[in-house]
């Protein structure tokens, strides 16, 4: 089914939480919507759901507005942080409540929870109560019984927060699985851009109730529409360095230290405050212009190594290599930067050039 | 319980006023939270709502109306009749109303009338006797029972013995005296049938001087302003809460604080019996009080064996007498308190008392910088609390002295509940009890709103969260 | 926390001092009910059990089983009226859009802390106006009035921490907002209805001034107004130990409750002193 969210706008307590937000999702895509804490997230995906009444617009579930329906008229499957998991139920009687409510025979219930439960991998478990359940258990019988109606859209909110970082990876994939499986509209909403770039289709980035950019996640990684959605997406982070366009294909950093601009940038007025982008894994490999420091912080991450570089000027680039232990903290090293993979904004206005 | 610690960690004053809202909700003044009324939700309200209307506010109310009527048991609750009796004009004589209309009042008068003759038919007065009186003396009227006698006496058929003419004679009776008229204009017409020509003052103060029921007044307050022993009342009171107060909160403090520190088997043991008075049913505590200290009890006999004067404690001396009603009263202010302050203390963070005992504090030192100022909000909302309850409450005094000796430890609230409901003249003053009550409940209700505010209120109240 | 660094037992010895009345009063209350002592002395000198005799024995002080049955049934309807709508009114006010939901709520946490035995008076006069006077109906109405918001509000606070994302879950999983309370949400909070029906059991059972003001003459009266007229013929001085059998016999679902639940009491009283 898809999904249009038009004009939706939400307000607490008059004060407007979220205005005039437009987005769409196709059927059978699994959308994240991704962004810090307070961005509004979840509270659009509570509208979706119909727990939260909405302040004006359209929401479409194919052609129909399901705006003014409470939630047990939208069909929409929801898998909370915490799993709201029924704890006087067993995991059986948690995933058929939502068939009993609808008056559905004992013998169709009996028999689609089973398929479910088939499906989710957690048929041994169907007679223990949540209290008895793992935390990746827990995660699959929420599932379970978010989907054994056959929902319109299935609503994920922040579903892997609460699980330690193993059994997140599992779970990732599983999830995954599962949506492409049953074929249902999903909407995933995270703050972790890991989470949000492997699991899904599409990302809605937002920030401040507002949808900055959406893309899928390669596109949206490797040409951000804003300095913010740059920031966000990443592990580890993009390095911003401020200066000023020289006019002739450079830009001059405050502390007397130049950097070369790609060439798509040749043109930029000389004088134009800009934000170069450097992501780690653009400095200290390969590229055209080399740049030369002295090393800081070395952080091994067993696959990887993490170095911090610092610059003339003080300017601290981020380099990201295979594993290596030939060099330690304080020696000066020349490195290679990738120049027409950076990244540039306006740094006024935060809008990618 | 979780709530309580909550409720005690939001004791805290109001003071910083929320922001409102955001800068945003300035820009849209229009925007109306658009929440629907849950139908269920008054659906499962309303039961309470209809009892605590019913049995909680209803009383309030007329607590405060009735403080000013004359209610009593003498007047009834529902509304009166007017009634003339004998003591009642003796009263009326010499204020203005002229003897001659008292005497009126007084006189019972015959009079032979179409309404007469029915009644008397009615009540079964021989017929031929009937047909002389309606063909000789209707339309006439006798001064008094003696004249009307001779009248009937004359005539040729009536009864001989003296039972059936007095019966003959009672329909045709017009007394006033000692008869209930049941509203105000039938009292008005009897006495204008009597004395035509009263002045309406003089009309209006007979009236008002006959009426049974209760009437409007500011009497009660008057009375309480300025018999003396609304005084001593009152000194007995702020005296008996006072000390109780103090009492309770030092021996709930320290209780609180030795079962915190001591060795979990003892400290249970100990809260565990001071949980004894507050659970106790009050009239068994009173009679294990009275045993306690009652002459031939536990303690004169102890004293007795001692060498010390023994007596009845309770009722003997008022020195005694006090301290028993001050212990009374006391232990369980204590054992609430325990109970109180002991889960504001075990919500202290345990790595605070850690800390300091790292950094050398002694036990003392830990007591009196670290738990007692933050159990200062818990002690001050105990302290306002009780000293509500002690001013309005009596049970445990009215069941162990009653306010013996003599009066000496009687308290308002006391006073209040026997005006009204245990005198034992008999005599009933609900229109007065409910003044004295009015007072206390004046208090309660400041207080109970003084607490409110400290315990931030706003902090409690959410809103809900699912909004179709 | 419980260290060494310092003695106890001078704490205990001030404990014991402080605590010695109501050893003494509880210890003799059980000792003098199944003893006699002779007049003048402190400590029995025979076993007996004929202070128990008014058990069999209704010429004794009258029929204490009529008046249990009575107690019992007080008490019962009046648990059953407080929590029943506690349940109902607590969920309401903690959880469903209602207009002026603040008042409601302010207004009960008022009621919950105003003295309430100061409305004797008007109790008694809504009750003649009522038809209800010296009857027990009246009396647990009354009762359940009193305690109704300190119930509300407890259960009100056992609401407030069932999350709110399982009725929000129910609430997708199709169900109506009553389903949602009677199956996922009332379950939760047992704990609660159980603090709450012991806490109005017991302030119910020890009542006395309101059946022996509002009723005063029923056929049997409640426990506690029987306790406290306990007449024991052809003497002039309180007979104690009687008072004592009658009265530990009239305590023993409490003390059974005290033996029981001790720890969990204290946090149930904890949360019904007012506050």
């Amino acid at each position: 089914m898809r999904i249009t969210l038009q004009d939706f706008t939400k307000r607490f307590d008059g004060a407007s939480v979220i205005d005039r937000l437009n987005l769409t999702i196709a059927d059978g895509e699994m959308l994240a919507l991704l962004g810090p804490s307070g961005c509004g997230k979840t509270t659009t995906l509570l509208s979706i759901s119909g727990i939260h009444r909405i302040d004006g617009g359209a929401i479409l579930f194919d052609e129909h507005d399901v705006a003014a329906l409470p939630a047990q008229k939208r069909n929409v499957g929801v898998v909370f942080q915490n799993y709201a998991l029924y704890p006087h139920m067993t995991a059986f009687e948690n995933i058929a409540f939502p068939l009993q409510v609808r008056g559905v025979g004992s013998a169709e219930t009996t028999r689609r929870v089973k398929d479910i439960a088939r499906l989710t991998h957690i048929e041994p478990y169907l007679t223990r109560r949540p209290g008895q359940l793992s935390g990746g258990q827990q995660q699959r019988v929420a599932l379970a019984r978010a989907l054994v109606r056959q929902p319109d859209v299935l609503l994920l909110d922040e579903p892997l927060a609460n699980l330690d970082t193993k059994l997140r990876l599992e779970m990732r994939s599983e999830i995954r699985r599962i949506q492409r499986e049953t074929g249902i509209t999903a909407i995933l909403v995270t703050h972790d851009q890991v989470e949000a770039m492997s699991m899904c289709d599409r990302i809605a980035i937002m920030d401040k109730g507002a949808i900055l950019q959406t893309a899928a996640p390669a596109e949206m990684y490797r040409a951000p529409a804003s300095r913010f959605v740059a920031g966000f997406l990443g592990s580890p982070p993009i390095v911003f360095v401020d200066g000023v366009a020289g006019g002739d294909g450079t830009l001059a950093c405050d502390g007397g230290l130049t950097l070369p601009l790609p060439s798509r940038l040749k043109g930029l007025a000389a004088g134009r405050k800009i934000s170069l982008g450097v992501r780690p894994e653009h400095f200290g490999t390969s590229g055209d212009a080399r740049l030369s420091g002295t090393i800081g912080l070395v952080e091994p991450q067993g696959r990887e190594t993490l170095f911090d570089v610092r610059l003339r000027g003080d300017v601290v680039l981020r380099s990201v290599q295979p594993a290596r232990d030939d060099l330690r903290g304080g020696e000066t090293v020349s490195w290679p930067l990738d120049v027409e993979n950076l990244l540039a904004f306006d740094a006024a206005t935060g809008a990618a050039l | 319980m979780a709530e309580t610690t909550a409720a005690l960690r939001a004791l805290r004053p109001d003071t910083a006023s929320r922001p409102a809202g955001g800068t945003r909700a300035l820009e849209e003044p229009e925007a109306t939270p658009r929440r629907r009324t849950s139908r269920l939700g008054l659906l499962m309200l309303a039961p309470t709502l209809l009892l605590l209307g019913v049995f909680f506010l209803v009383p309030a109310v007329l607590t405060g109306i009735f403080a000013f009527t004359t209610m009593s048991s003498a007047t009834g609750i529902s509304g009166g009749a007017y009634v003339f009796t004998a003591n009642r004009l003796d009263a009326l004589a010499g204020s203005g109303v002229p003897p001659e209309t008292i005497t009126e009042l007084r006189t019972e008068r015959a009079v032979v009338d179409a309404a007469g003759l029915a009644a008397a038919a009615k009540a079964g007065v021989d017929e031929r006797f009937l047909a002389d009186i309606k063909a000789t003396l209707l339309g006439q009227s006798f001064a008094g029972p003696r004249d009307f006698k001779r009248a009937l006496q004359a005539l040729p058929n009536h009864p001989r013995r003296i039972f059936e003419l007095k019966q003959a004679m009672e329909p045709f009776s017009h007394a006033i005296l000692n008869t209930r008229f049941a509203t105000r204009d039938q009292a008005a017409a009897a006495i204008r049938s009597v004395a035509p020509d009263i002045e309406p003052a003089v009309l209006d103060r007979l009236l008002s001087a006959s009426y049974t029921g209760w009437v409007w007044t500011s009497e009660n307050f008057v009375r309480l302003l300025t018999q003396p022993q609304t005084l001593r009342l009152c000194l007995n009171t702020v005296f008996y809460v006072a000390v109780t107060l103090g009492f309770s909160v030092a021996i709930s403090l320290f209780l609180a604080l030795a079962t915190f520190y001591l060795p979990r088997r003892t400290a249970t043991a100990f809260s565990a019996l001071w949980l004894l008075p507050k659970i106790t049913p009050v009239v068994l505590y009173a009679i294990l009080w009275k045993w306690f200290t009652w002459e031939g009890g536990f303690l004169p006999i102890l004293a007795g064996h001692l060498g010390l004067p023994a007596f009845n404690y309770m009722k003997g001396s008022v020195p005694t007498a006090w301290t028993i009603v001050i212990m009374v009263n006391g232990f369980v202010g204590a054992s609430i308190g325990m109970i109180l302050l002991t889960s504001a203390l075990r919500a202290i963070p345990v790595q605070q008392l850690w800390a300091s005992e790292v950094d050398g504090a002694s036990r003392w030192q830990q007591v009196r910088r670290i738990i007692l100022p933050q159990l200062k909000w818990p002690i001050l909302f105990f302290t306002i609390y009780q000293a509500m309850s002690l001013m309005s409450s009596y049970e445990q005094i009215w069941l162990t002295t009653d306010g013996g000796p003599g009066n000496t430890t009687d308290v308002w609230a006391l006073e209040a509940f026997r005006v009204a409901l245990f005198d034992y003249t008999g005599n009933l003053r609900y229109g007065l009890g409910a003044a004295m009550a009015l007072i206390l409940v004046a208090v309660g209700l400041i207080v109970s709103l003084l607490l409110l505010r400290l315990f931030n209120f706003s902090d409690l109240v959410e809103q809900p969260r699912i909004e179709t | 926390m419980r260290s060494r660094n310092f003695s106890s037992w001078p704490v205990v010895l001030i404990l014991v001092a402080i605590s010695l009345p109501i050893l003494v009063m509880y210890a003799w209350l059980v000792i003098d009910s199944f003893t006699d002592t002779p007049p003048g002395a402190l400590l029995p000198d025979e076993v007996t059990l004929s202070h128990w005799r008014f058990l069999i024995d209704p010429s004794v002080t009258g029929n204490v089983w009529a008046s249990t049955l009575y107690t019992l049934i007080f008490v019962a309807s009046v648990a059953a009226v407080v929590v029943s709508l506690s349940a109902t009114a607590g969920y309401a006010l903690s959880r469903l859009n209602l207009p002026c939901r603040r008042f409601f709520l302010a207004g009960i946490m008022v009621m919950h802390a105003f003295p309430a035995v100061t409305l004797i008076i008007g109790a008694f006069l809504v009750l003649q106006f009522a038809g209800l006077y010296n009857s027990l109906a009246g009396v647990i109405a009354i009762k359940a009035g009193m305690i109704l918001p300190l119930g509300v509000w407890i259960m009100k606070g056992f609401y407030d921490t069932v999350p709110w994302e399982i009725e929000m879950a129910g609430v997708q999983d199709g169900a109506s907002r009553f389903t949602v309370w009677r199956r996922l949400v009332l379950p939760q909070v047992w704990p609660g209805i159980i603090a709450l029906s012991i806490l109005s059991g017991i302030e119910t059972w020890g009542e006395y001034v309101l059946p022996r003001v509002l009723a005063p003459t029923t056929d049997f009266p409640v426990l506690s107004v029987f306790l406290n007229e306990v007449k024991v013929p052809d003497s002039v001085n309180y007979n104690f130990n009687l008072f004592k059998s009658v009265g530990l016999f009239y305590t023993l679902p409490i003390l059974v409750l005290f033996v029981f639940f001790q720890n969990r009491l204290m946090t149930i009283f904890g949360a019904g002193t007012k506050g």
